[in-house]
């Protein structure tokens, strides 16, 4: 068996290197029906002779490796199938095209190094064959990551045969950027130039590692390109790096200001530390769920736009949760402040516990619509990824929706009154008791909201409220009881100070040094960022 | 605010102790004339979703054996607990379930930490510990079963893998884990492995978050930072646990790096971190056990069987086709403890621990395990697995028998 699959390979090795003829497609079938090594070789091989292949070898071979990466491919000893759609149980020989039983075939495992050879073959087949121009276009970019492993001819090639003139202009700047380390002095000039266009930490490692080449000493047009294409991407990938940090801190703040915001309002208004507002976080996420499970029913067609309906589903939920409580247990205890503290921490393992009678411990499987999946490189190494970009944008909502209803609704104007001093306030008629459930509702609607917009971020299980307690507090607190822009400050420098320091001294040694810093501020200034005026 | 009366003091504190001590409440199965277990997993806190599916099992394999007429004619009832992922009380509920309920065995345990809270308590009584989870070695205690394998049986063979011309010719390594006993030990011994194979110190870069953490964003940055460096090809050995885990994949995915690019080798992820993720640019990140939901084999079917039933018919709050390598050691633990006890004739743990010699057990696995009367380590197969689109493993690569574990130096 091994020696036939040795001889399969070599007949394959050499019919590669004798370039100019055709793909024999039993051997290559057979060798991707080998061991793990056979099958990369041949991925390799087909790769290396892509630029002279036959238009119909190259098109034929493009579907077993797309069945492999799709799990379609299957074996029945070294017989290749390819089956319509994975665990099928009938398919077509790879080599004849003829219907075949696929019972008792295997799939083969890839293994890491295999699976970048076929990914890569599959990228240049995909760009070199395939009929649809998103398709051509998602092979280049498979190509261009692994560009070292990708003949030259391969993009000239390509370029020749486009037809789409965006592509084809992709196509010749990744091609000059492929030629680094072509012989011709000119081609290698053009492509530092277009490698320092287009700067990231691997471009910068590229073109540092041309130093050590000869030309380097030798010819100074080379030498002072090369430096100028390196100081550039240096400039860049530090500017990169700066933005990754700002944009780190904002996200985080985000996080934090969200978290807190409800706190804000009801430990500023009451007075009572609600030790249950990370569950009312938790709350705002199981009620995303449910609509994301309720639009799986009622709309499947609707379902990527779940975390947009959540958002008042969510809000709704968790004031209503809110203003339950604070009708049963903070009420009676707000001139005892140590008890209510107690009482609300009681809430919150009666929530937790609820929860997971009624769900159970797991984490929810949340479906992620593509505008919260993946990113976008923006600037050399600086990656925007949706998720905590919607999170931040998300914030942004709340804080203007707080303001507004804290600044411009009647409801706003009494919570206000009520913070500033309340028996006045009482006595000029603002129905205290009312505006107290009614911002205990609006707090934990707040929170409610956070899980929304946390749901694409962090695991949703019953346990994941304590993970924001302690630092919405803190946030709070360093902020000043009860105000929502100093909840924002707060929120912003606790986040980007914690990512600032998290480089050099470790995630564990930032949470540390921020707590100090904040108790040694609070030392110096009890009343927080931004003093409430208030008279009691 | 009130006055501080020394009444509403009492209260106050009474109740506070009330509900620190309120998880500490056991659940016992009682019958009469039976053998008693103890499970020492938390339902709640931050292990809750991978530990808690573990006193499930046990209370399984009890069952099992309890079908089959039990042991030594006495029928097993198994007590669980929840010590809430706090590790002192785990030793505090041990202590009280060996001292006062006089159970047998226990099994418990996930986090290294947890263990070592553990440990002075079992040593103190005699008892037995079960410890289902794979762990950094370094320790042979005689009440203790180490169940699962040390490093030089699962966390080496994978490195060696990433690191030979079958992996991905591994040259560089960033260590990201939790900050605790377990991610600190065995970096350690990796770092002292690769400066045994002359590979210099600039080669790996070591980073760790608190427990629970999840924001990863900054070290995410740092890895594509650290990949892009010359030196040959990176790799992330990853040891933070609980939720942290798929948090990191989240981040690791969002920002676009590929296995192909920089493979995660995930020493705590299980089938059951991949819950709630989309896997798909995930394809191709490893990890290391003594078990594998898709192991082959006759055993593996009849007990992924078994466990789906079970869920189904005790309403189980977890997956029924999900299954992780530490519920398949728990279940081993229950298992291997019956053959002792019956072989002894008796449950005292002196005469048990004596029966461990020579005991031999088909678990699901599709290997062999084997006790020896050298210490209380039981040898495993090692399974290499390889993210799927299906929020699973594929058996990447594995060994062709059960190594004999090694519990001291690499």
């Amino acid at each position: 068996m091994k020696v036939a699959i040795g001889a399969l390979l070599a007949l394959l090795l050499w019919t590669g290197a004798a370039s100019a003829d055709a793909l024999d497609r039993g051997a290559f079938a057979a060798a991707l029906c080998g061991d793990a090594a056979s099958l990369g070789n041949a991925a390799e091989a087909v790769t290396g002779r892509a630029a002279d292949l036959s238009a119909e070898d190259l098109a034929w071979a493009a579907q077993p490796l797309r069945g492999i990466l799709e799990r379609r491919l299957v074996c029945l000893g070294t017989s290749a199938i390819l089956l319509d759609r994975p665990g099928a149980g009938e398919g077509r020989s790879v080599v004849s095209g003829d219907p075949q039983p696929a019972a008792g075939a295997r799939a083969s495992v890839l293994g890491l190094r295999q699976r970048a050879l076929v990914e890569t073959a599959d990228g240049v087949l995909a760009l070199l064959t395939a009929p649809q121009v998103d398709v051509r276009a998602a092979g280049l970019r498979a190509a261009e990551r692994r560009i070292a492993a990708v003949p030259d001819g391969v993009f000239a090639r390509a370029e020749a045969a486009e037809t789409d003139a965006g592509l084809k202009a992709a196509i010749a700047s990744v091609a000059e950027a492929a030629a680094l380390t072509s012989p011709d002095p000119q081609r290698r000039l053009a492509a530092i130039a277009r490698v320092a266009g287009a700067p990231s930490s691997n471009a910068l490692s590229r073109l540092s590692a041309l130093k050590a080449d000869a030309a380097y000493a030798a010819d100074p047009a080379f030498r002072t390109a090369l430096d100028a294409g390196i100081a550039r991407v240096e400039r860049a990938v530090a500017i990169g790096n700066g933005l990754a940090i700002l944009y780190n801190g904002l996200s985080f703040a985000s996080i934090l200001f969200m978290a807190a915001a409800g706190l804000a309002i009801i430990f500023g208004l009451m007075g009572v530390i609600n030790l249950a507002q990370g569950e009312f976080i938790m709350i705002g996420a199981y009620a995303t769920y449910g609509v994301q499970e309720a639009l799986r029913i009622v709309a499947p067609a609707w379902l990527d736009l779940y975390l947009i309906l959540a958002i008042p589903v969510a809000f709704l939920a968790t004031a209503l949760v809110g203003i339950t409580i604070e009708a049963l247990v903070p009420r009676h205890l707000y001139r005892r402040p140590l008890m209510s503290l107690l009482a609300t921490w009681a809430v919150s393992l009666f929530l937790i516990n609820l929860v997971r009678v009624a769900f159970g411990t797991r984490n929810l499987q949340f479906t992620m619509p593509s505008y919260v999946s993946g990113g976008v490189a923006l600037y050399a190494d600086f990656v925007v990824t949706w998720n905590r970009l919607f999170a931040i944008g998300f914030a942004a909502g709340t804080l203007v929706l707080t303001l507004l209803i804290l600044r411009a609704t009647p409801l706003g104007l009494n919570i206000r009154a009520v913070t500033q001093n309340r028996d006045m306030a009482g006595c000029l008629g603002i129905p205290t008791r009312q505006v107290d459930r009614l911002a205990f509702g609006f707090g934990s609607g707040l929170a409610g909201l956070a899980g929304v917009a946390l749901a694409p971020i962090y695991s949703v299980n019953p346990q994941m409220g304590a993970t924001f307690i302690i630092d919405s507090f803190m946030v709070v607190v360093l902020g000043g009881v009860g105000t929502v822009m100093g909840t924002l400050v707060a929120a912003l420098g606790v986040g980007q100070i914690n990512v600032l320091i998290e480089p050099f001294y470790g995630a564990v040694a930032a949470k540390v040094i921020v707590l100090v810093g904040i108790i040694l501020f609070l030392q110096w200034r009890p009343e927080g960022l931004v003093a409430a005026r208030r008279r009691r | 605010m009130d006055r501080f009366t020394r009444r509403s003091f009492l209260t106050t504190s009474g109740g506070a102790a009330l509900a620190v001590a309120a998880p500490a409440i056991i659940r016992p199965g009682w019958a009469a004339d039976s053998v008693k277990l103890g499970c020492l997993f938390s339902s709640s806190g931050t292990m809750a979703n991978i530990e808690g599916r573990l006193n499930y099992v046990v209370r399984m394999a009890a069952d099992e054996i309890n079908a089959k007429g039990g042991v030594n004619g006495r029928q097993i009832t198994v007590s669980t607990s929840d010590p809430a992922s706090d590790w002192p009380l785990y030793a505090q509920i041990g202590r009280q379930m060996l001292q006062q309920d006089k159970v047998a065995a226990l099994f418990g345990c996930w986090t290294s930490v947890s263990r070592k809270s553990v440990l002075p308590v079992v040593e103190q009584n005699d008892g037995l510990l079960f410890y289902p989870l794979h762990f950094e070695g370094e320790e042979n205690s005689k009440n203790i079963v180490y169940v699962n394998s040390p490093p030089t049986s699962s966390v080496l063979p994978a490195v060696d893998y990433l690191m030979g011309g079958e992996g991905v010719g591994a040259k560089r390594f960033f260590m990201i884990g939790s900050d605790y006993v377990w991610p600190r030990t065995i970096n350690k011994q990796l770092k002292a492995y690769w400066k045994g194979k002359g590979i210099a110190e600039t080669a790996w870069r070591e980073e760790y978050v608190p427990l629970g953490f999840s924001n990863f964003q900054t070290l995410v940055n740092q890895v594509r930072a650290f990949a892009a460096q010359p030196g040959g090809q990176p790799i992330v050995v990853l040891t933070v646990v609980g939720s942290s885990i798929p948090d990191f994949l989240r981040e690791f995915a969002n920002q676009g790096i590929r296995a192909t690019d920089i493979p995660i080798l995930g020493l705590d992820m299980v089938e059951a971190d991949l819950e709630g993720l989309d896997t798909a640019p995930l394809v191709g990140h490893l990890n290391c056990w003594a078990y594998l939901q898709a192991a082959k084999g006759e055993r593996n079917q009849t007990f992924l069987k078994a466990w789906a039933d079970y869920v189904k018919a005790k309403n189980v709050p977890f997956k029924g086709d999900v299954v992780i390598d530490p519920m398949v050691s728990a279940y081993d633990s229950v298992h291997l403890w019956a053959l002792a006890a019956a072989k002894a004739g008796t449950f005292d743990v002196p005469e048990v621990r004596k029966a461990f010699a020579g005991l031999s057990f088909d678990d699901p696995s599709g290997y062999t395990l084997k006790m020896t009367a050298e210490n209380n380590y039981v040898s495993r197969g090692v399974f290499i697995g390889s993210v799927n689109e299906k929020q699973g493993f594929d058996v990447l690569w594995q060994s062709p028998d059960a190594p004999k574990p090694v519990p001291f130096g690499i």
